[in-house]
């Protein structure tokens, strides 16, 4: 017995010793689990949907621009994006494993934009220990050319003002100016990223290279458009309380809920329930249009890539119009006008109202999902079972981009207009990201 | 038994024994007394925090002599178990009599109960509040009346008062006079409403959770709430409750301590069966999550002053770990759009102030901060003649944790709170403890009291809720028994006795109110005052023994007592033996008391004009808050206005009034005519108004003999307006005149001819740099040449400090004015002039260290020895800012995270070590990824000192700053050299912005007047508004606002000016935000 085990032992370490020349092979499956991993990361450190974004998009652009140096496929994005001037060069002699430094440069660049950063430690220490095992010369050059991107990109990405906007004023609540925003209940947080409009922006050429439809004057007559619109919230909630918990409304408002910090309170008793952001939902989409289309690695990291684009776009070009209409929320027009003890089926989001940023990055992905996988793409979303939520069917991006836009009305935070508007916004800047960056050859 | 053995077990003994002794307070074994009440919270009734928001309320104390052997009694309410009554039988040995006695309860949830002689037969009843109608709770409050045979019969329905809903509280208190006792029943919202409302709904009555008064019409008691002014809404959390003769004119008043966002109410008795509410009138802010209050007068001016609790931890890590006061913009809208009062997370000490309003001094008190506290009760435990106070405190859970709120929760709860207790449980675990030990303090003089937790009572992790005194071994000391959550009932045995004389009265009064609920008693030893009243519901949940206490220290005999029954007669004791306890009973032949004698005898010297003189200028701040843009400075810049110049501007030769307005308004001119003031605005400095006005000055600049005028720019919000102006006087038309450019946020700028050549030079005091709050401005002196200005070259001037002040005072005698500049984070410097030229000699004549954060100064001899000294305005005492000579306050100032904006870092110290004194969230929004990285869990945060939380290397690279003295005071002059002597405590509750000096009173001597108050501080500061302003007339006497008629507390004064209108004086009080006020002084000497 004892000299059978003794073999099998002397058999396996001969098999590893052998594999030492194979090259390490990282699966799409280890891509998704790293942008898994920081999803999960977010939901815990809570980052608002804006700062998502942005932890999001940097970690893909390292792994894309890996990915695309020396690709028969993808174009690099250096020159592309504001800023991006250079890459570090890949000598095709190296040796270097592309996906894996791919791998290595995403993880490396999560780390730095989470606050928990043990848990990318934790989620990297075991893949390089792995790696190790099975080619360490590989994994050594590898890692070297991963984290040099990482760190060029770090770089570009130190200077797109997100640190100075940290410490920019915070949004001025005016009490006697009805139509301007203010705080929600029930934890009547501060307007959450009042700068943002001023983070620096890749493709376009600034936040407001496309500006919405204008905002609805406020008014609190009752003819007037925008109470017009106030009344139709209230309204529709007030159907959706008829038809039941089981209406379609109600699941399609829960279903992209996705706000990541919705505060609970039972008198002294308080906590959060706190839930991925709308980029993190489509982050997921992207994962299940990959897997369907059985996409390759570097197929899926273009994907990853530029959907993130933009979604850190969108909610540019988004929050610079919030806060320059600062539109006044639904809750508050309809508690001081209508109903002082409504309240919307969703929490109210911590910002203003004008557009939906749901509406323009939902919208903004779905053009750019369907030019990566086509139109009429229909799939499964299963993103939301998490957190207690049935599966939903889509027969197109478009129809969930849609879907997501109108779920702001059902869940009694947005007025139409934010959602229209937001969509034809959202288009806009999806389709001009998809005419002007040139990703494949 | 070995050696190692017995040393162990010696210990063992040692230690048990040590346990439970304090100094002052013996644990009394329940092995000994036989009380085993345990409040003990069942798993098995499947209720948790999640379901009921008072679950952790904890249970009441009632105390008093049942069967009226001479003997307390207690009884203890159960939430959930059997409510227990134990019969005192001497030697502190007691008997459960519960069952037999038949006073258990029915109810579901018990809360407070109180002993009362509800229908007048000489025997204490019993009243049990319960909770019903919630969670399933069934049942209704219980009166339980005493059968004289140590057995009760229930008997609220029959009274009237077997109400079913939240209750938490009674007071059975005679609150028409008509000799028996009402009731007034407190109760509590429940409804977790996230949103606040509007202040509104407390008009709107709940039968459940809204407060009611009971007027007891011959044993039944009738609900009169509404016809009585009594508030009754659904958003009332009543948790304290207080009856007491605030206004001292005979009727009881009642103060109502409301838990979260409703204010607390102070209903005043008119006399005539109804109340006014009246709590924004009186106070300036109350404590938020109102708690337990109790009433004494702690002072000895003869008025009862209140104590309400709440939650604010003293240990920093409990604090920078829990959830803290609203942000700034949250207050001014739940203030200014919904209606409600200023509240804030702390313990408030409210120092009635002559019942005509009440001063809060907690924080000066040294009580603020005692953790998540139920009861407190004010007596004289040490028996030194000065009230201490014991607070209970404690919970099982903190749901307002801040990792529990945002990280630990989600994991747990996910979505499915409301239907799976499992999962509650779990989320329970995770909650963290609150098991923190009892405080109690001692009363010291000059509003202090002293910490005494850790020596004069056993420390536990005990939680306590309702407690009660009496005196329970009749060795006439005060006793303490609390009812303790989920553990045996505490007997705090009062080990005083013989160390200090004392006086205990028991008072029998006539018809149904036989123990004299009501009635003060007054007592006098070599002029000291005491006084007290009897009313039994105390604390939390609770009522203590219906007896008075007074304590003595080593006196022997009171000179007088006066006893005040209930129907305003009274009685007079001489020459009574301390050290006895006396039964008093209401003599036949009372005498009709007169009220007004406990009445300070004012007089006023100030008179308020309600037309002003027709000087009618209302200030207005423009809505802009700093800390929106300078996140993490101590206190605000830009509301400083308004700026205030007298002086003749149209030759007339009559004093006209400038008024600088704030960014974006207009400054005001008043003419002076026959009649008064005339308002005119003048077309050139009007336009100006883009300016915010932090300083004026008027004076004939160009010597053609026309007033001309020179306004500081000030404000700190947009650097492009900043600069100064000065408007020269041409046949009455002011029109802009070249200047050198000085644009810095202004403060003080004060005119003289410091060189003597005949004209009026300027000194420009400059505060701060916009959006760079601790890089120092230049000052300037500016040289007048026939009316131009020139800088006068002088690196003396530049970098003083953060000025806010100067004056220009010959303080050498050499016959040449001299300047004393003052500020924040600076100590008051003096320079010199030596022919024309100053010099900094502060080192010289005013050596200690001592900066502050000076406010304002002005020359006086205080303490009339004939030379000058300087009367000085600082922050006061009165605030979450520390500071001391070895413990200075510090403030480090760079840009700490290199991104181009600029951060203070405002740390003080606690326990020998520097906490910064911001959270991390404030922290945060300034150094997110520094500290985010760092501390990912608050746990991980609180508690770190400030070189744990900010790397040293980068602390010490900023420029930092320091305080040393908060207190206000004077520099005292000793032939030349000076030493800072502080005002006493009264002097200290708020910053002093402004003094002013004239002959206010009918002596022949000058006095000053100082007020103050300030506002500008962030919602965990609270506001400075106690502060009623005071007449300072030399070192030993100063009176306060009440004594002298004025009141100007919740007043942010900026400028006192004198006027002279047709020959008289007038004071001119110029206000930040408000309208000005104009007072004359009939008594003036001319």
């Amino acid at each position: 017995m004892k000299t059978k085990i003794f073999s099998l032992v002397s058999i396996m370490l001969l098999f590893i010793s052998c594999k030492k020349n194979q090259s390490i092979v990282v699966t799409t499956n280890e891509y998704h689990a790293a942008i898994d991993n920081v999803t999960q990361i977010m939901i815990h450190d809570i980052f608002s949907p804006p700062v998502a974004s942005r932890i999001f998009v940097y970690p893909n652009i390292a792994a894309y621009e890996v990915m695309a140096q020396n690709s028969k496929t993808y174009i690099s994005l250096q020159n592309q994006l504001n800023g991006l001037d250079s890459i570090p060069k890949l000598d095709s002699k190296s040796g270097v494993n592309q996906p894996l430094a791919a791998l290595i440069a995403h993880m490396e660049l999560s780390k730095q934009l989470v606050f928990s950063e043990e848990i990318v430690d934790k989620f990297r220490d075991s893949l390089y220990q792995k790696w190790t095992d099975e080619n360490e010369e590989e994994f050594i050059v590898s890692k070297e050319y991963g984290l040099k991107v990482a760190e060029r990109i770090k770089r570009w990405m130190g200077k797109d003002n997100y640190k100075e906007t940290r410490t920019m004023s915070k949004f001025s609540v005016y009490a006697n100016q009805p139509g301007r925003w203010q705080p929600t209940p029930p934890s009547y947080m501060d307007a959450v990223e009042p700068h943002w409009g001023e983070i620096r922006t890749m493709v376009l050429d600034s936040a407001s290279q496309f500006k919405p439809k204008p905002a609805l004057p406020f008014s609190l007559s009752k003819n007037s458009p925008f109470f017009k619109e106030v009344q139709e919230v209230y309204d529709i909630s007030k159907e959706m309380i008829v038809k039941g918990d089981n209406s379609e409304e109600i699941k399609i408002a829960q279903f992209w809920d996705c706000n990541p910090y919705v505060s609970v309170s039972q008198g002294h008793m308080m906590f959060a329930k706190k839930k991925i952001t709308p980029g993190a939902h489509w982050m997921g989409i992207v994962k299940i249009a990959s897997k369907k289309s059985n996409a390759d690695f570097a197929k899926t990291v273009f994907a990853y890539t530029k959907t993130s684009i933009g979604i850190f776009e969108g909610f540019i070009s988004c929050w610079n119009e919030k806060f320059k209409s600062n539109v006044v929320r639904p809750e508050t027009v309809i508690n001081q006008n209508i109903d002082e003890n409504w309240k919307p089926l969703l929490q109210t989001p911590p910002f203003p109202e004008y557009t939906s940023g749901h509406s323009v990055v939902s919208m903004c992905s779905a053009s750019i999902l369907t030019s990566v996988f086509g139109d009429n793409f229909s799939y499964t979303d299963d993103t939301e079972v998490q957190f207690g939520l049935p599966k939903r069917k889509y027969r197109s991006f478009d129809a969930a981009a849609k879907e997501a836009a109108m779920s702001r009305l059902y869940g009694g935070i947005h007025y139409k207009a934010a959602i229209v508007n937001g969509i034809d916004h959202g288009k806009t800047i999806g389709e001009f990201i998809e005419a002007k960056l040139k990703m494949i050859k | 038994m070995n050696n190692y053995f017995r040393i162990i077990l010696a210990l063992v003994l040692f230690s048990s024994c040590s346990k439970k002794e304090g100094k002052l307070f013996e644990m009394l074994p329940s092995e000994e007394s036989n009380i085993l009440f345990d409040n003990e919270l069942l798993a098995s009734k499947n209720i948790s925090i999640l379901d009921y928001l008072y679950y952790y309320n904890g249970g009441g104390v009632a105390l008093g002599d049942i069967n009226n052997d001479g003997l307390v009694d207690i009884y203890f309410t159960s939430n959930q178990g059997k409510n227990k009554l134990y019969l005192n039988k001497g030697n502190n040995k007691f008997e459960d009599i519960s069952v037999k006695a038949g006073v258990e309860s029915q109810s579901d949830w018990n809360a407070g109960t109180v002993m009362a002689d509800v229908n007048g037969d000489g025997y204490l009843d019993i009243y049990v509040c319960a909770v019903v109608g919630i969670n399933g709770f069934e049942g209704q409050n219980e009166l339980f009346i005493n059968n004289k045979d140590n057995t009760f019969t229930e008997s609220a329905a029959q009274f009237g008062l077997d109400l079913d809903n939240y209750s938490s509280s009674a007071a059975f208190f005679d609150y028409d006079l008509d000799g028996d006792l009402d009731m007034y029943l407190l109760n509590h919202a429940v409804h977790s409403e996230s949103s606040f409302g509007n202040a509104t709904v407390r008009n709107n009555r709940s039968y459940e959770s809204g407060d009611k008064l009971f007027r007891n019409d011959n044993g039944k008691f009738i609900d009169v709430s509404e016809q009585a002014g009594i508030f009754g809404g659904a958003n009332g959390y009543g948790l304290g409750l207080a009856v007491s003769d605030f206004n001292l004119d005979g009727y009881p008043d009642i103060y109502v301590g409301n838990d979260f966002h409703e204010d607390d109410y102070y209903y005043l008795n008119n006399g005539d069966g109804t109340f006014t509410e009246s709590l924004k009138q009186f106070f300036g802010h109350t404590s938020r999550f109102s708690m337990g209050v109790d009433v004494a007068d702690v002072n000895h001016d003869g008025f009862p002053d209140i104590l309400s609790l709440d939650m604010l931890p003293e240990d920093e890590k409990v604090l920078k770990s829990s959830l803290g006061d609203d942000n700034v913009q949250m207050l001014k809208m739940r203030t200014e759009k919904l209606g409600y009062h200023y509240q804030y997370t702390r313990n408030m000490l409210q120092l009635n102030q002559a019942g005509n309003h009440f001063t809060e001094t907690a924080l000066l008190s040294g009580i603020a901060a005692t953790d998540w506290s139920w009861s407190t009760l004010f007596g004289d435990y040490d028996q030194d003649g000065e009230q201490d106070i014991f607070v209970s405190n404690g919970i099982p859970k903190r749901p307002n944790d801040l990792d529990y709120v945002k990280y630990y929760s989600n994991d747990q709860i996910k979505s499915k709170i409301s239907t799976t207790k499992l999962l509650d449980k779990e989320a329970l675990k995770r909650m963290p403890k609150g098991n923190v030990t009892n405080y109690v303090f001692q009363g010291a003089a000059d509003l202090q009291f002293k910490n005494r937790s850790k020596d004069w009572i056993v420390n536990d992790s005990i939680i306590s809720n309702g407690s009660g005194y009496a005196d329970i071994d009749n060795d006439g000391d005060l006793d303490v028994i609390t009812n303790n959550t989920n553990a045996i009932a505490s007997v705090y045995i009062n080990k005083t006795d013989a160390k200090a004389s004392y006086l205990k009265l028991k008072l029998r009064f006539t018809g149904k109110n036989t123990f004299g609920i009501g009635a003060k008693v007054i007592s006098y030893v070599g002029g000291k005052k005491q006084f007290k009243e009897l009313q039994t519901t105390r604390g939390f949940q609770s009522s203590s023994e219906p007896i008075i206490h007074f304590g003595y220290g080593k006196t022997k005999q009171i000179d007088s007592l006066v006893v005040v029954w209930p129907d305003k007669t009274y009685q007079t004791l001489k020459k009574v033996k301390t050290s006895q306890t006396l039964t008093i009973k209401a003599n036949k032949d009372r005498k009709v008391f007169d009220y007004k004698t406990l009445h300070p005898s004012v007089s006023p010297i100030f008179k308020k004009l309600q037309t002003g003189l027709g000087i009618d200028y209302t200030h207005q701040e423009n809505d802009y808050v700093d800390f929106l843009v300078q996140k993490l400075i101590p206190y605000q810049r830009s509301d400083r206005g308004a700026a205030t110049a007298i002086g003749d501007l149209n030759g007339d030769g009559k004093e006209d009034i400038f008024f600088g307005g704030s960014k974006g308004k207009k400054a005001v001119i008043y003419f002076q005519n026959t009649t008064g003031f005339v308002k005119k605005e003048l077309v050139e400095i009007e336009k100006d108004s883009i300016f915010e006005d932090a300083s004026a000055v008027i004076g004939d600049f160009n010597n053609d003999r026309r007033n001309d005028l020179y306004v500081s720019s000030g404000g700190g919000e947009n650097a492009a307006d900043l600069e100064d102006r000065l408007y020269l006087n041409k046949n009455n038309q002011f029109l802009k005149a070249a200047l050198p450019k000085i644009a810095q946020n202004g403060s003080v700028v004060k005119a003289f001819d410091y060189d003597k050549d005949g004209d009026l030079d300027l000194f420009v005091g400059n505060n701060s740099i916009n959006n760079r709050f601790g890089t120092l401005p230049d000052c300037y002196l500016l040289n007048n040449n026939k009316g131009v200005f020139t800088i006068v070259e002088n690196k003396t001037f530049q970098n003083i400090g953060m000025v806010t002040d100067a004056v220009f005072t010959d303080f050498n005698k050499d016959g040449k004015a001299d300047l004393i500049v003052i500020g924040e984070w600076m100590k008051p410097t003096f320079f010199a002039n030596k022919n024309g030229k100053f010099t900094d000699i502060t080192a010289t004549v005013f050596p200690e260290k001592s900066n502050g954060l000076w406010q304002s100064i002005i020359p006086f001899d205080i303490d009339q020895d004939g030379d000058q000294d300087y009367l000085v305005g600082n922050w006061g005492m009165n605030s979450k800012f520390k500071a001391s000579k070895d413990f200075p306050m510090k403030m480090y100032y760079d840009d700490f995270d290199t991104n181009g904006n600029y951060e203070t870092i405002v740390a003080v110290e606690k326990e020998g070590k520097y906490h910064a004194i911001l959270g991390l969230d404030e922290l945060a929004e300034q150094f997110s990824g520094m500290l985010k990285k760092k501390f990912n869990s608050y746990k991980s945060f609180a508690g770190k000192t400030l070189e744990e939380v900010f790397d040293v290397k980068m602390l010490e690279k900023g420029k930092l700053f320091e305080v040393h003295n908060l207190k206000s005071g004077y520099l005292k002059n000793d032939n030349g050299k000076f030493t800072f002597i502080p005002f006493s405590n009264k002097m200290q509750v708020a910053p002093i912005t402004s003094f002013v000096k004239s002959n206010f009173d009918s002596d022949a001597k000058e006095e000053v007047f100082a007020a103050g108050n300030y506002f500008g501080v962030s919602p965990f500061h609270s506001r400075f508004d106690g502060f009623s302003g005071a007449l300072i007339k030399n070192e030993k006497t100063i009176y306060l606002g009440n004594q002298i008629g004025i009141d100007l507390t919740q007043k942010a004064v900026r400028h006192l000016d004198i006027i002279t209108f047709n020959g008289k004086k007038y004071m001119l009080v110029t206000i930040n935000n408000k309208k000005v006020e104009v007072y004359e002084m009939p008594s003036t000497k001319k």
